[in-house]
């Protein structure tokens, strides 16, 4: 019973939600954008850990997006298209 | 099938409206994009109810309260040192609060059902559906449309569909702030008393500054629900730059911190999840909150209040749905000009009174030196002061060497505070 750092995996573990394998609801509209972008806000700023810089490029995965829009609005670049997830996926609060 | 009101998205305020609007006869469909009213909601956790028993006063009877909040606490938080303030009521007073949104929105979804609304889950709708000449006439979902007299846009605060519909401009970052949140379960609702400090049932609301945000505007939160309790630090946007963790860890290096850690630990995680909230009030409201077929209520119209410590979401959300129904119910038509009475109506409510009175909060709470010059300074100062050596101090004193100590200065810090007295 110590005091435990939750990893953002084991976080988000703890959610429920119904991905939508299909079509991402968050994509990259250009990704060059992205590598010539300096302060990669999305990589500090997304609550689930959903952009990972990876060299110059952002690896952007979104099972575990918690919804939230705050990478669409924070980019400086407009290099993100957000759409709400299709009908009933995404994720799925059930405590909040 | 054609409805007489179709409203986007089951959160409190489109819920309120359905559930007066289904009450007086009107046919009513409220669609949802989660599996459930609720799902893809998320908030701090107290909901007031002076204004509830006005706009909704069914609450009472039964909607979900996990605790009425009888303490009030607020925290200057610096890496080693804390200062807290705490309001206790000892009478058994029923003003505000805590309970997951979730189970709030449920209840006001069964009361709407109940009333006559239909409520459809499970479906996102990605367009408003506007006619030759402007009018919002239904909405859309793929390649299905909807044909409504009058839609409600209750879509929240990441409003898309108005984007689209090219009402508002896309979100400024200098308008949001990306709350995170992480709610922590006890073995039981003893042990969260126990660690709490609190009786049995009774609430807490705590908001946290300086530490939390990495002393950036913003701050923590923590709000006991029955036998678990909510846990988030809240962030500007437009400060992103100045932060050095990232947000999905400095919730957890709030919760680490040695004044925290103690409460909750052993504790299971529960639900992890983020939103964003409008900071800017009606700073960030459309041009209107009426068009041609088309009222726009709670987060999406900008209605929420916040003045660092005390945030009022739900209130507002629900007052603004049930008076977008009185606007409905008075009108004669769908056309903007009868639907001006809606914004009368918010006018002489305390939606927009309220909201205009605290304009300009945001200003204040966005300084950046606000809550650091306030956290380093005034625990400083009361270190000194209670922290006897050969010298104990005057209070002035304290302030003064605190002052040196920390460099900030004093007479911006009481430039701050008169401002603070009249803003917040």
């Amino acid at each position: 019973m110590s005091l435990k750092y939750f990893t953002i995996e084991e976080r988000l573990n703890a959610n429920a939600w119904d991905v939508d394998v299909h079509r991402p609801h968050i994509r990259i509209k250009d990704p060059d954008k992205c590598r010539t972008c300096e302060k990669k806000p999305c990589t500090y700023m997304c609550p689930a850990k959903c952009y990972v810089q990876q060299g110059d490029y952002v690896v952007l995965s979104t099972e575990a997006c918690v919804e939230c829009g705050t990478c669409r609005v924070v980019c400086p670049h407009g290099a993100i298209e957000w759409n709400y997830p299709r009908s009933g996926m995404g994720i799925w609060y059930r405590f909040t | 099938m054609k409805f007489d009101v179709a409203v986007v998205g089951a959160g409190p305020a489109g819920l309120a409206a359905a559930y007066r609007l289904a009450s007086s006869g009107f046919k009513v469909v409220v669609l949802e994009r989660g599996r459930e009213p609720g799902a893809k909601e998320l908030y701090g956790g107290r909901i007031y109810a002076y204004w509830l028993d006005k706009y909704l006063p069914e609450f009472r009877k039964d909607a979900p309260v996990d605790r009425w909040v009888r303490k009030e606490r607020v925290s200057l938080l610096t890496e080693d040192k804390a200062l807290t303030v705490e309001l206790a009521i000892t009478q058994k007073e029923k003003t505000s609060f805590v309970a997951p949104l979730v189970s709030f929105v449920s209840w006001l979804s069964k009361l709407a059902q109940g009333a006559g609304a239909k409520i459809v889950t499970e479906v996102t709708v990605d367009a408003l559906v506007k006619d030759e000449k402007g009018k919002i006439t239904g909405v859309q979902s793929g390649s299905d449309v909807l044909q409504a007299e009058y839609v409600i846009d209750a879509e929240g605060v990441n409003r898309l569909l108005l984007e689209r519909a090219g009402i508002v401009k896309k979100l400024e970052p200098e308008l949001v702030a990306v709350g995170v949140k992480e709610v922590l379960k006890f073995e039981n609702k003893k042990v969260l008393e126990e660690r709490l400090g609190l009786d049995e049932d009774e609430g807490l609301a705590w908001a946290l500054a300086g530490y939390p945000t990495e002393y950036l505007p913003g701050g923590g939160f923590i709000y006991t629900y029955k036998d678990s309790l909510a846990l988030g630090v809240v962030v500007y946007l437009k400060n992103w730059e100045k932060l050095k963790t990232p947000v999905y860890d400095l919730i957890e290096k709030f919760r680490l911190h040695p004044y925290i850690a103690p409460l909750v630990k052993g504790v299971t995680l529960q639900e992890y999840g983020g939103h964003m909230t409008p900071v800017a009030g009606i700073n960030m409201s459309p041009p209107r909150y009426y068009y041609d077929g088309l009222l726009i209520v709670g987060d999406a119209a900008g209605f929420l209040l916040h003045t660092g410590v005390l945030i009022r979401g739900v209130d507002f959300a629900i007052a603004s749905g049930v008076l977008a129904a009185e606007a409905i119910k008075e009108a004669r038509s769908p056309s903007a000009e009868d639907l001006a009475i809606y914004e009368k109506k918010l006018r002489e409510s305390f939606v927009l009174q309220q909201l205009e009175k605290f304009r300009s909060a945001d200003r204040l709470l966005s300084d950046e030196s606000l809550f650091r010059d306030l956290a380093l300074l005034s625990t400083e100062a009361a270190y000194r002061y209670f922290n006897i050596d050969h010298n104990q101090r005057t209070l002035f004193e304290a302030v003064r060497e605190a002052s040196k100590k920390t460099r900030v200065n004093m007479l911006k810090i009481m430039i701050n505070m008169i401002r603070m007295l009249r803003s917040l």
